[in-house]
């Protein structure tokens, strides 16, 4: 079984089109794509937005190859966070697409991974344990209810289920990134353990070829034996060293990966350069847990946000930027308390990125930006918090400044940005059945 | 003994998000000989990059030797999850800079 995947992130930016010319006509069994993450951050989960730009060309792109090859489309994390109305704006792209080439009818499987929180609350009354990840403490009834919306992230269940039921298209809810290239190699009766396999190296696709490029086909083919992995691009290989770097791409431990339902084992796995644009992949070992938990996803809102932008030129200010931002921050506690606000510095050429992590302490640039960024439950007061704190960087007095005339240049107004929102969920729940969280629907597409 | 710059030894050096709460480091060796005599210097070890970020030492929530890649690999517990306010590096993708700079002293190899 061929499985191809020409984007690590659907809707971003489009896939490349001749690799993807070049994928089709290795004759692909299945076209998959993972359409979200939890990277960009809560906001997008929180507010239920869109962050990409490009989802209509690409499902347009997906749906009409998909069709003319007859072979099944399985996008998973509809949208970028996989909310329902995520999975309900993908079905619509779809389905206005199908009209437009005028392509005959079909099954549109869809699936639904958000989880209502009187759900939640009703199994912690049960005395469910939702256990935290990665330090997070285990969920409280209070933070479960600030929450503003929360995804379970779905297995291959889902996906195998609307695949049985005759799908031809399938837009999937939040879902692991591995599982739903996984899903029909194990439908079809192929290995745990080189399924999941597969899904972990090519779920960002060109990611796992080298060089480094983007948004470029990539074809998993799995056996019963081994997985072999290809670059399509001309200009791209898939080598033992992109294949196994890869492996170890955004997780903490790079020889366990977790799923619903177990984890892969890949301590004792083989890569082997097969030919000269392919990498073998042998000897995983998929583990069945005993307890089968889902990951949930859930975000809070904190409160509007603003941002403003100061730049500061004269050498003198840039040495002691430091206490430009001290006098900026302590004008705005005499001004407005300590309460009922977040206000953040950003100092660009110095720390904006490393903030505490960064090792290099004196600045060596000639001149700095400082994003100005306040949060509050009050929208006037994150404007107003901004606004200051940019105007008594202008203002700021520091001994043995030359210029008299301002402090630092500033944009003046403070920019509304999106809404502060912070994760509350990066939780786990025991489930009976992988599929209890998810509502799998079926409909027709096409002409 | 020789010293080097991991920038001019290391085949990629990146950083990203694992998961909301942490940043995972990758340092990854051209061949098998550079990755050997970088783990015998012992200078990429949970405490010399705990020292590099200024961080303390039970920040560093993971760190491998990973073989089959001839990769050094460490995650860092981030300070707050990514995309909070305040949080500029959102993917945790430009944390790895402070690592090019670190210099290492290297046993030739002995035949």
């Amino acid at each position: 079984m061929k499985i191809m995947v020409s984007t690590g992130h659907l809707g971003t930016a489009p896939s490349g089109r001749e690799s993807f010319d070049r994928g089709l006509e290795a004759g692909p069994d299945v076209i998959a794509a993972d359409a979200g993450s939890s990277d960009p951050g809560p906001v997008y989960l929180g507010e239920d937005i869109t962050m990409g730009l490009f989802h209509t060309e690409e499902l347009e792109l997906f749906l009409t190859a998909s069709r003319r090859l007859g072979i099944p489309m399985i996008i998973g994390s509809a949208g970028d966070t996989g909310s329902n109305r995520g999975v309900d704006l993908f079905v619509e792209i779809v389905k206005t697409a199908a009209v437009k080439h005028r392509i005959p009818q079909f099954k549109l499987g869809f699936f639904y991974a958000e989880v209502p929180q009187e759900d939640l609350l009703r199994r912690m009354a049960q005395g469910q344990s939702i256990d935290g990840l990665d330090g997070f403490p285990p969920l409280t009834r209070e933070k479960l209810v600030q929450t503003s919306r929360v995804v379970a992230v779905a297995g291959v269940h889902p996906f195998i289920k609307l695949l049985d039921m005759g799908a031809d298209v399938i837009i999937g809810g939040r879902s692991g990134d591995a599982a739903l290239f996984a899903a029909p190699a194990i439908r079809a009766g192929l290995p745990d353990s080189l399924a999941y396999h597969m899904g972990k190296i090519i779920e960002c696709a060109s990611f796992c070829a080298e060089p480094f490029m983007g948004k470029e086909t990539i074809i998993g083919t799995i056996t019963e034996s081994d997985v072999l992995v290809t670059a399509c691009h001309p200009d791209q290989r898939c080598t033992v060293a992109s294949v196994s770097g890869h492996a170890m791409y955004e997780r903490a431990n790079p020889n366990f990966e977790y799923a619903v339902g177990g984890s892969l084992d890949m301590r004792d796995c083989r890569y082997e350069q097969f030919d000269e644009k392919t990498t073998r992949v042998t000897g995983a070992r998929w583990l069945p847990a005993p307890e089968i938990r889902v990951k949930l996803e859930g975000a809070k809102r904190i409160g509007d946000r603003f941002i403003g932008i100061a730049g500061l030129r004269d050498p003198h200010l840039v040495r002691h930027v430091d206490d430009v931002v001290r006098w900026s921050r302590e004008s705005v506690t005499k001004m407005f308390g300590t309460e009922g606000y977040e206000l953040f510095f950003h100092i660009f050429g110095k720390n904006g990125v490393l903030k505490e992590l960064e090792p290099i302490k004196e600045t060596m640039a000639h001149e700095l930006a400082v994003v100005v960024e306040s949060v509050a439950a009050d929208a006037s007061l994150a404007e107003r918090v901004t606004d200051y704190a940019v105007r008594m960087m202008f203002l700021a007095r520091i001994p043995g400044v030359k210029g008299t005339a301002g402090a630092a240049a500033t944009t003046k107004k403070a920019m509304r940005y999106l809404p502060g929102y912070v994760w509350t969920l990066n939780h786990t729940i025991p489930v009976d059945d992988p599929l209890e969280l998810f509502s799998v629907h079926m409909t027709e597409a096409g002409v | 003994m020789t010293a080097v710059r991991l920038t001019d030894i290391a085949k990629t050096i990146r950083s990203k998000n694992a998961g909301v709460n942490q940043i995972t480091f990758d340092i990854i060796f051209p061949d098998a000989q550079t990755y050997q005599q970088v783990k015998r210097s012992g200078a990429i070890t949970p405490q010399s990059m705990a020292d590099l970020f200024g961080v303390r030492r039970d920040r560093i929530s993971a760190f491998v030797e990973f073989d089959p890649a001839n990769a050094i690999k460490f995650t860092i517990m981030r300070s707050c999850p990514n995309g909070s306010p305040g949080d500029w590096d959102i993917l945790g993708c430009q944390y790895y800079a402070p690592l090019m700079d670190l210099t290492l002293r290297l046993q030739p190899d002995i035949a």
